[in-house]
């Protein structure tokens, strides 16, 4: 009798001390790739703060003398305030009219009854499809008909509107109960009232989240810029970041700072609206 | 009854005209029609009537018809061939690497309570981060003489690799950082689909005995259902349209020679270098069958046949 308790007290403490062991296994697994995922922008910060020297001798991570030369030749040579403000100037408009757009047509097909809207929905979603490339020249001839090449709105036009949004802002308004919105309706409340204050108020959470999407999308974006805007006072940042390769060659201090500056922003964004970002993506994870 | 009849639809119509929500589904509805057929469904049927004509820039009216001419003359352009090989073996490569790697990775996220939010905050963070910054980031850490990635593989005692300089390594070298940037996405959709199984189908498991293995396999796995046909889904398009890092990273757009070229990146030297649009849509639309052939037969495969 003792000692069949004493032999399940060792079963129990070696069970315990496995787990204990796996636990310690799992958090050393996801600790590796933590660090994997931070250390080459530490090492790209520090870099952009060593001088050309120092960087390519590789000596220690920490800068040993530490220049903002690099961040003074990026500004003042390359270009980068103009490709900053144009960069900021589309992915706002663009997540502004996204945000709007989306959610008013999600409204309408989630909470509308009309004829044909199953179909125009499935027709719009279709258009997620086709690749990018597929529509890349036509599109660009048809920019190029209303004359917006090499200008900021031919950046901008072609994404006024995001099937993505629709199809996310609508899974989400089809859980609003109709019932409020019937009650507003009964109390002689207009469309647009019910939109603006009752709608809206209740998706701000995916409108968060498709907010911070679009606007990395297109502070991303790099293949449509770079084939609608051709001159320097229109290019946005990541080409003139690309432009980096061939005007300051192998000079890996200037790209580091050139990178830095072109992350920064997206990195404070990260980490005031974190939940947004992970949020977001387990929306459509989820509802798909 | 007959005569009736005008005026009843009459009215409906009136009827309708004065419902409030006309006029705002009107508003809402008109302009995004507009913006699809002009920005959306006409490209795509333009892309049809060019990939067929022999496109004149100036005068588009004037295209000459050619039939099939560009497909032709694309089975017999080596580098197309080359392209697509490249194309095919980037997304096998990268599915094959990224879902073990997320489904691992998540896995051991939902395993922990403590800390789990701190790890995919960091583990998500190449994912928000500029591709074209990352891409000269990696330029730089993997210059074969001064780059910290051959420290560190001499550090553990490998031998030091040629990374993006090298013919046969140029690729997986694209392909590697591909992952390193987009592996906190699929993580984070893969750690909520687990995070949503319910806790008592552990517990039963648990009882039975079930090793955490047979877990995996027996409950995650079959449990992930749509979210694992999604994110199976996402990772091939992924693969299949990479475009800024071959353009970027290797010494030129697709090299070293033709070791990084892909059908995106031959769309575009081919439309905007070139200058011939017909043969640059021809060659999109191999791109778009491959996606839409693998992406309909996953989702076939795929497809949960029961939940829960």
């Amino acid at each position: 009798m003792h000692s069949e308790n004493a032999a399940q007290t060792t079963r129990i403490n070696t069970a315990a001390r496995l787990e204990q062991l796996r636990v310690a296994v799992v958090h050393a697994v996801l600790l590796i790739f933590a660090v994997s995922s931070v250390m080459p922008f530490v090492w790209m910060l520090f870099g952009s703060f060593k001088s050309y020297v120092e960087l390519t001798s590789g000596e220690s991570l920490w800068p040993q003398v530490w220049t903002i030369e690099n961040y003074r030749a990026i500004i003042f040579r390359a270009n980068f305030p103009q490709a900053f403000w144009n960069s900021t100037l589309v992915s706002v408009v663009v997540t502004a009219c996204v945000v709007l757009t989306s959610t008013a047509a999600a409204f309408v097909f989630a909470k509308y009854r009309f004829w044909g809207k199953e179909q125009l929905f499935i027709v719009i979603l279709m258009t997620m499809m086709v690749p990018f490339a597929v529509v890349l020249v036509p599109l660009y001839v048809t920019i190029a008909d209303i004359g917006l090449n090499n200008k900021l709105s031919g950046v901008i036009v072609p994404v006024l509107f995001s099937t993505f949004g629709i199809f996310l802002m609508r899974q989400f308004l089809e859980g609003i109960p109709t019932d409020l919105i019937d009650a507003g309706r009964i109390d002689g409340a207009s469309e647009w009232w019910i939109f603006s204050r009752i709608v809206i108020p209740l998706s701000t959470a995916p409108m968060a989240a498709l907010a911070v999407f679009t606007f990395l999308f297109n502070w991303d974006n790099y293949l449509w810029p770079l084939v609608v805007l051709s001159s320097p006072k229109t290019q946005t940042l990541p080409i003139v970041l690309a432009g980096l390769r061939s005007l300051y060659w192998e000079r890996y201090d200037m790209w580091a700072a050139g990178s830095m500056l072109t992350v920064a922003p997206v990195m404070l964004l990260y980490a005031v609206a974190q939940k947004q970002f992970i949020r977001g993506i387990t929306m459509t994870g989820l509802k798909a | 009854m007959t005569v009736r009849q005008p005026a009843d639809r009459r009215t409906a119509v009136l009827r309708t005209l004065r419902k409030p929500q006309f006029w705002f589904g009107l508003a809402v509805l008109a302009p995004l029609v507009i913006w699809y057929v002009w920005f959306a469904f006409s490209p795509i049927v333009r892309a049809f009537w060019m990939a067929v004509v022999e496109y004149q820039i100036l005068r588009p009216e004037e295209s000459e018809f050619v039939g099939l001419q560009h497909f032709r003359m694309l089975f017999e352009y080596n580098l197309f061939w080359t392209s697509i090989r490249n194309t095919l073996v980037y997304a096998a490569v990268f599915y094959i690497c990224m879902v073990p790697l997320a489904l691992f990775i998540s896995a051991c996220l939902t395993s922990v309570t403590r800390g789990r939010n701190f790890y995919q905050f960091v583990i998500f963070l190449p994912v928000v981060v500029s591709l074209v910054a990352i891409s000269l980031l990696f330029k730089m850490l993997m210059n074969p003489q001064l780059g910290q990635l051959n420290e560190i593989l001499r550090a553990v005692g490998l031998p030091p690799s040629q990374f993006l300089t090298s013919h046969k390594s140029a690729l997986y070298s694209v392909i590697g950082v591909d992952i390193w940037k987009a592996l906190g996405f699929y993580v984070v959709i893969l750690t909520a689909g687990m995070l949503n199984i319910p806790e008592e189908m552990y517990d039963a498991a648990k009882v039975d005995g079930a090793g955490v293995l047979a877990r995996f396999w027996r409950i995650t796995l079959p449990l992930l259902g749509h979210t694992l046909a999604l994110v199976s889904v996402l990772i091939v398009m992924h693969g299949l349209q990479v475009f800024a890092q071959v353009v970027i990273m290797p010494s030129q757009p697709g090299g070293p020679g033709d070791a990084t070229y892909v059908l995106n990146l031959l769309v575009y030297t081919e439309a905007f270098a070139n200058l011939r649009f017909g043969f640059a849509t021809a060659t999109a639309f191999t791109l778009f069958v491959f996606v839409f052939i693998i992406t309909v037969i996953q989702l076939r495969l795929l497809r949960p046949s029961w939940s829960y």
